[in-house]
This record gives structure tokens, sequence and C-alpha cells, in this order.
């Protein structure tokens, strides 16, 4: 069965604790807006006053880089990959297997608790305003706007359990360095963070279709700007769905060995 | 203490340091891969960002590899030397700082003896194999007074970005706080100087020449290898590289030992 | 000629106010209130060369400030320190090389390194001699029984052989004062005689001159004749251990167990202190009342189930001076 009550208690107090770090509040919309600064710059260089480039206007490609740096922003303020790893190498997620509630699920719920309080007090005020200062496309139909905020909503799924699965790996691994930079590769280039897809050699541009990535940045952006519209969204959101179910389940077979490893070997 | 027992003491410290780290032999070449991983990965980027455009802020991409390779460089010194520096905070919450502090050695030598981290060894292998590429590519002619000043610009680069860890760990004489720092500050202006710095504001390019003088890592020097125009600046200002990772360095220094007297004042 | 003299020594610090609630996080980045904590406050003692102090005291007492100040870790607020003729604080390296510290809780060896490599890494940092290395390397590995563990890395050795290296680290430039800070800490039972053993030898041998801080009461009792007790900053006691255990070597403690619980327990002779459930402590003076004398007058009012009489160890001196505060106790006070 499963108790939203206790889970829910997770995101009240994870949403309580990050008031107590204004620190990381702070710092974090800091280098949020850094990041912006650069990929905002890269894009003017590169279209370099042109009006359209491969059937984009600059003014929607400018708004995918913003709702894609938002996006990057929601996706930071959850339990980061090298927190996990710490917590499986001191052995706080080991001693969480004893307690009556699973533990990804556990997780999941504490970071929607800290995410909405990031959301709430920098992301949205801050973004708002540059909405309203920028030269940015705005979708005008409501239901897009619903169908971006359910597809975001599952390309935070799709991050947070291929996330939970690397650091997880720490049960297994005394380094994962070279690992954990092709996650963040494949994070920042194959979804589409900061260059669309459609600008991607065709063959890299398939590859990336065929990967859960795509899921997190480009299918939400795609949708903010009408770069996809009617049926196609729906599809995309059903490639989503499809690929939260499958990273879903390997967040569970990862989860599943770890905690068989701690029971068996004590961590 | 002379200098040249300083010199003795740090090459014995450092190859323990060496040693400890080599016991974990895994992670050692883990990090390796990761590295060289991680730098591929923007390498990959810039160039599907070029194969629709040719050119950013009219550096192609051949020069923006060049122009990267060079940061890389004298990064990879950077993380040998000083990347530790960023963890400052760490050693004083719990306490170990101050073992520093009960020995007769300066405790800025000692710390930054402490850790030479070598797995940053992948970043030579990759930004050679990319000048080696590049420079056939471009056909750059690499006089003897050319490798010189890129020789130069890289110690510059070293004293500039080690300057900026030293000041970071600084922070944490004040504020408890230093890792944090690097990674909402160092980390992002790292990345914001992989690319040409003529595609950013006119505010962001002055203050990455006069204040954090990132432009002189491997923008400037850059544009005076490839011969290429830096509006805005005087022409050839990336000769200035190494004076400035000189100055730089120097007040990094000052600040760090002004921290250190803090401490010394509150204990925290 | 004492070898360290701390004289009206205070140190301040500033600690930020925390402020609660969520109004009250963000008010605080605005601005912060500091409160001013006096950590020390007016300590001034000498120690003669050759001499085993222990400076003891409750947790946030003051100790580790006060060591620190001696160690010219910390500047002080005001009064004046100097260890060995020179002012820590002003010539921090030239002190370093005149004293050891050992941090219980923390070592100082290199980590990942066989054992052997922190003592070379020493050598050079404090630039001992060849010979003087290896003599004392010899002297110490014969006593601590180094060598079963010198090619072990750090991080593989128990906690009291880890303590043995540490402290045979701290030696190994011959200072002339040692600072260890609680030496004995998780040690067992077999680990700390040792300890205790060996820093008493070199006390003896090398007059050495040590202060120990510790919670252990009966490193204290088995290794100091003096001890400095110290409390909210301040020196509450500074004298002879054997004048302490004199002054309340007599008063013992009964504990008894009842089978069923009173309001109080009236007695001749002795006092009934502390009481939890049916269990009561209870305090007499052995000259004027035995401990048999007491349980008779009990047992005829009520059944024990169960009783011991703790003795009057230097512990329960020191835990009842804490307990019942100083003013009481006006005759030890020899400030």
């Amino acid at each position: 069965m499963f108790r939203f009550r206790l889970y829910w208690t997770f995101t009240k107090k994870a949403f309580l604790r990050s008031a107590v770090y204004r620190f990381d509040v702070w710092s974090r919309l800091g280098s949020n807006l850094i990041f912006l600064l650069m990929w905002g710059s890269i894009w003017t260089a590169l279209y370099a006053g042109r009006e359209e480039a491969g059937g984009v206007s600059f003014e929607s490609m400018l708004t995918y880089i913003v709702v894609s740096q938002f996006l990057s922003g929601v996706n930071g303020a959850g339990t980061p990959l090298w927190e996990i790893q710490e917590k499986v190498r001191t052995g706080d997620i080991s001693l969480e297997l004893m307690r009556p509630f699973d533990v990804p699920l556990r997780y999941l719920f504490a970071d929607f608790g800290s995410v909405a309080f990031y959301i709430l007090t920098a992301l949205l005020p801050l973004y708002t305003v540059m909405f309203i200062f920028m030269d940015l496309t705005l979708p005008s139909a409501w239901e897009t706007w619903i169908l971006f905020i359910v597809s975001a909503f599952i390309g935070f799924l799709i991050r947070y359990c291929i996330e939970m699965a690397f650091g997880l790996l720490s049960f297994f691994l005394v380094e994962t360095g070279g690992i954990v930079d092709v996650f963040y590769f494949a994070m920042s280039l194959l979804s589409g963070s900061v260059i669309p897809l459609w600008f991607f050699p065709g063959w890299l541009e398939k590859m990336a279709l065929y990967l859960p990535f795509q899921g997190i940045y480009y299918i939400p952006n795609a949708i903010f700007i009408g770069k996809i519209s009617g049926t196609e969204i729906l599809l995309s959101l059903g490639v989503q769905l499809f690929w939260a179910a499958a990273s879903y389940l390997l967040l569970r077979f990862v989860w599943n060995h770890a905690s068989q490893k701690i029971v068996v070997q004590g961590g | 203490m002379s200098v040249l027992k300083y010199f003795d003491l740090y090459f014995k410290l450092i190859s323990a340091g060496v040693r400890a780290q080599l016991q974990y032999r895994f992670a050692f070449v883990m990090r390796i891969v990761g590295l060289i991983t991680s730098y591929t990965g923007t390498a990959v980027t810039m160039w599907i960002m070029l194969y629709q455009f040719q050119e950013l802020g009219s550096w192609t991409f051949y020069e923006m590899l060049f122009l990267f390779a060079v940061a890389v460089l004298s990064w990879g010194f950077c993380i040998i030397l000083f990347f530790h520096f960023r963890g400052l905070d760490t050693y004083i919450l719990n306490g170990t700082f101050d073992r520093f502090l009960v020995r007769p050695i300066n405790p800025f030598f000692h710390f930054m003896a402490m850790k030479f981290d070598v797995a940053s060894f992948g970043q030579f292998i990759f930004s050679i194999g990319i000048f080696i590429w590049v420079s056939f590519e471009l056909q750059l002619d690499w006089t003897i007074g050319k490798s010189f000043f890129l020789l130069l610009s890289v110690v510059g680069g070293i004293l500039i970005q080690g300057g900026l860890l030293v000041i970071i760990s600084a922070l944490a004489f004040w504020t408890t706080k230093s890792e944090q720092f690097y990674w909402v500050a160092m980390f992002p202006a790292r990345n914001l100087t992989n690319y040409p710095l003529v595609i950013y504001p006119k505010a962001v390019q002055w203050f990455t020449a006069f204040v954090i003088p990132f432009g002189f890592v491997n923008y400037f020097p850059a544009a005076v290898l490839l011969e290429k125009e830096t509006p805005f600046f005087p022409e050839n200002i990336g000769y200035y590289s190494p004076l400035v990772g000189i100055v730089f360095f120097a007040i990094a220094y000052y600040i760090w030992m002004l921290g250190l007297k803090r401490y010394k004042s509150t204990g925290s | 000629m004492p070898i360290i003299e701390v004289e009206h020594l205070m140190k301040d610090f500033m600690i930020a106010k925390r402020e609660t609630g969520f109004l009250g996080a963000v008010k605080s980045l605005v601005k912060r209130e500091h409160i001013k904590k006096e950590a020390v406050k007016d300590i001034s003692f000498s120690i003669k060369e050759g001499e085993m102090v222990g400076y003891i005291g409750p947790n946030g007492a003051g100790k580790s400030t006060t060591i620190k100040m001696l160690t010219g870790i910390l500047v002080p607020s005001s009064g004046s320190v100097k260890v060995n003729g020179i002012i820590p604080y002003e010539n921090r390296q030239e002190n370093a090389k005149n004293i050891g510290v050992v941090f219980g809780q923390r070592t100082q060896l290199w980590w990942d390194l066989p054992t052997i490599e922190s003592f070379e890494l020493l050598k050079e940092i404090y630039q001992v001699s060849d010979k003087r290395f290896k003599e004392n390397m010899d002297t110490f590995t014969e006593i601590l029984g180094l060598d079963e563990f010198l090619n072990t890395p750090v991080r593989q050795l128990s906690l009291g052989q880890r303590m043995r290296a540490d402290i045979a680290a701290s030696l190994l430039h011959d200072p002339q004062i040692l600072f260890l800070d609680e030496p004995t800490i998780g040690l067992d039972v077999v680990a700390k005689e040792k300890m205790r053993t060996f820093i008493k030898e070199i006390n003896n041998e090398r007059k050495i001159t040590v202060i120990l801080t510790t919670h252990d009461m009966e490193d204290i009792e088995k290794l100091c004749e003096r001890m400095i007790l110290i409390d909210h900053g301040q020196k509450v006691y500074d004298g002879e251990i054997a004048v302490v255990k004199e002054r309340f070597g007599k008063t013992r403690t009964l504990i008894v167990d009842l089978e069923e619980s009173p309001h109080n327990l009236q007695l001749k002779g002795g006092e009934a202190f502390k009481e939890e459930a049916s269990r009561f402590w209870i305090r007499f003076n052995r000259d004027e009342v035995s401990a048999s004398e007491l349980i008779a007058q009990i047992t005829q009012t009520h059944n024990i189930k169960d009783l011991t009489v703790e003795e009057p160890a230097i512990e329960s001196i020191i835990s009842r001076i804490y307990q019942e505060g100083y003013q009481d106790l006006p005759e030890i006070v020899k400030v």
C-alpha cells in the first residue's frame, strides 16, 4: 500500500529545510544565471543577426534556451548526484534501509519539497521578470501551458530515476568518475538542453531520439516554443512516459541490487 | 627555513601525496577517463554547434578548439597544484586545519603541498592531442618565440586560476564556506571562458579582463597566437598574461594570509 | 623558572545568533545579530618544567581554546601567554619547534601511507637530524611496539595503534612540551593502560612537560599530581590532586534500590542527594557513620533489593563539583 501521507511529510520537511539553507538557494540561482548568460550569448552569436535558422526564429531559439535554463534550475534543485554518492559512502542510505519506507521514493518526495521551494522563491520570480523584459515568445494557448508543465514533470521524473540510479552505482564502485562524466555529458548534450536536437547532424539526432535524455529538456522545450504541436505532442508525451517507466525500472533494478548488497555485506 | 629546504620538502610531501593517490589505482584510472570524457564532451558540443553555423563570433571550430585546449592545459596544472584548496572549509569544520598550524612551516605552503593530483594527466593527453590536431588543420607555424609565449601564458593561466582557487579557499576563513563558492562562481566562470569572450556583453568582457582576469588564461593569448582580433581591447593584450598571473596570485596569497590572521583570532 | 606562563588570559568570540522560523531565516540573510561569548575569561597559571598537569573541565569550559592559545593557533583577546619564553601567537613557527601536539580524535598522520612514511615526512618538516631520528625511532619502537604496524597504512590501524603512532609522531622532534588532547579517548582498557605507562615514562625520563586534557579522570588520577579545573572560562581549582582526594576521600556514596519508592529517606549521618524511581544515592562521611550502620537504618523501614558503595574516585568528586557548583565548596577553591 502506498502511504502518501508518510511521503508527503518528507516533502513538507524538505520544503521547510530549504528555508534554512538560503545560501544554497542564492548560490544555485547565481550559477544558473551565469549559464543562462553563457548560452544566451552563444546563441546570439551563432545566429549573428539572422532572423531565423533551421526553420526556427531567433526569438524562439532564445526562448528555448531560457526555458531550458529554467528547467535545469528545477532539475538541479533536487538531491544532486554527488550528494547521493556521499550518502552511499557515509552509510546514510544503508541506515535508511532499516526504516519503514521505500528509500528511492522517500528521496523523490523530499526532492519535490526542495524543488518547490526553489521554484517559488527563486526561479519563478526571476524568470517571470525575464519573460516580461526580454523579447521571448510565450505560448498563446492555455493547453500548451498545461502540456508543457506535464511534459516538464515527466522529464523531472526521468531525470530523477536516471540520476539516482547513477548515484547508487557508488555501492558497487569506489570511484565513478568516468561513468558520472558520461552521465553529465548525456544530460547536457543528448538531452538537447543547450543545443536543440534539430541542429544536430542527422545521425546524432536519430541517436538522441532513441535515448531517454531528450525527454528531460528537448520535449518540454519544443512544446513550449511550438516546435511540435497537435498529435506530435501526444506522441512525444507517450515517448516520455515510456522512458519514465523504463528509467524507473532501471532505478528499481539498481536499487534492489544495492539493497541486497547492504543486507548481505553490510554496505 | 631556507627556500631550498622548502623546495626539498615540497617534493617530499607531494611524492607522498602521489604515492597515497596511487594506492587507489582503479579510482586513479577512472578519474583520468572521467576528465578526458568530460573535455571531449565539451569539444563535441562545440563541434555540433558549429556543424550548422560554421562560426561563433568569427571563431571557427578549430580556433575554438585551440582556445579550449589552452584553458584545459593550464587548468590541468591548476588541478595538480591548487584544486584541493576549494575544500578548505571541510578542513576548518572538522578541525583538521589546526594540524597545519602546529608545525614549524608556512601553513600556506604546507596546505598546498598536501595534495598533488596527478590524475590531471588526462588533461595533458587531451590538450596536447588537440594542439597537434589543430596545428595541423590551421597550419600553425610554431616558431620558438610562439612556443615560448604559449608556455609563458600557460604559466600565467595557472597563476590566475590558481589564484582564484586560493581566494575562494580564503573565503572559508570568513564564511566557513569555500567548496560551494567554487561550484557557484568559479565552475560557471571557467565554462564561460571556454568560448571566445567576444560573444559576451561588454560588461562581462571587461569583468573577465580586469576584475577576475580569466580572459588572460586563454582568450587573449590564443588571440595573439591565432592572430585574431580582440574587439574592445588593445591588440596583443595577451602578452601581459604572465604578468597579470603574477600580480593576481600575489593578491590571492595576501588575501589568504589575511584570512588566516582572521582565523587565528576567531578560531572558526 | 616556569616553562609555561599564562596571565589574565582572555578570549572572546562573536557568535551569530540563530534566528528561528521562515521569517527569521530571511531576516538573517540581511542582518545577523551577534552575541559575545567569553570562552576564556581571566585565566592565570604557570607550569614548571617537567610537570604533568591535568587540564580539565566540562565540555565548552574553554579547555581547547586555552590549548589553542598555548600552541599559537589562536590569538588571545587580552592577557599574556609565554611558552618556553616565546609568545606563541607572535612566533608560531618557533613555538611549534618546542611543542608536540596530539589531538586524540584527529590523527596528524598521512592517512593513506604506511605509518613509517608519516614519520619520515615529519622528520623533514621538523628538520630532525638522521641520528636523532634513528635514536628516537628505536626508543619508540621498543616502548610502543611500533614495529608491528610500521608498514601498514594508517587508515588500517586500530585506534590503539593509531594513537601510539600519533604520540610517537608528536615526540620525534624532541619537544619540551607535549599537549595531549584526549589521548585515551575510545581506547580499550589495555590500550589505555599502555598509553598511560608511556606518557609517564617520557615525562620521567625525558623531563617533558605534559599538559593533558581529558574526560577520563582515571588518566588524571594515574598520571598527574596537579590539576587545573576550569568551568565557564574560569579557573575553579588549581592544585594537587591529593588535596582534593584527601578532602573528599572520606565521602562515600551508598546507592540502594528499594522495593517500594518512599517519598523521602531520612537517615542519621547520611544524606540522600539524588533519587530516581526507587533508587537512592546517599552521601555519607565514613568518619561519622559506617555503611553497615546506614544499611541497618534503612532496613528498619524498607526492603533493600540491591546496593553498592561507590568509591571516592576523583571522577565522582569532579562530577560532584560539576553538579553542585563551586560556591558550596570554598575550601577547595584555591585560585
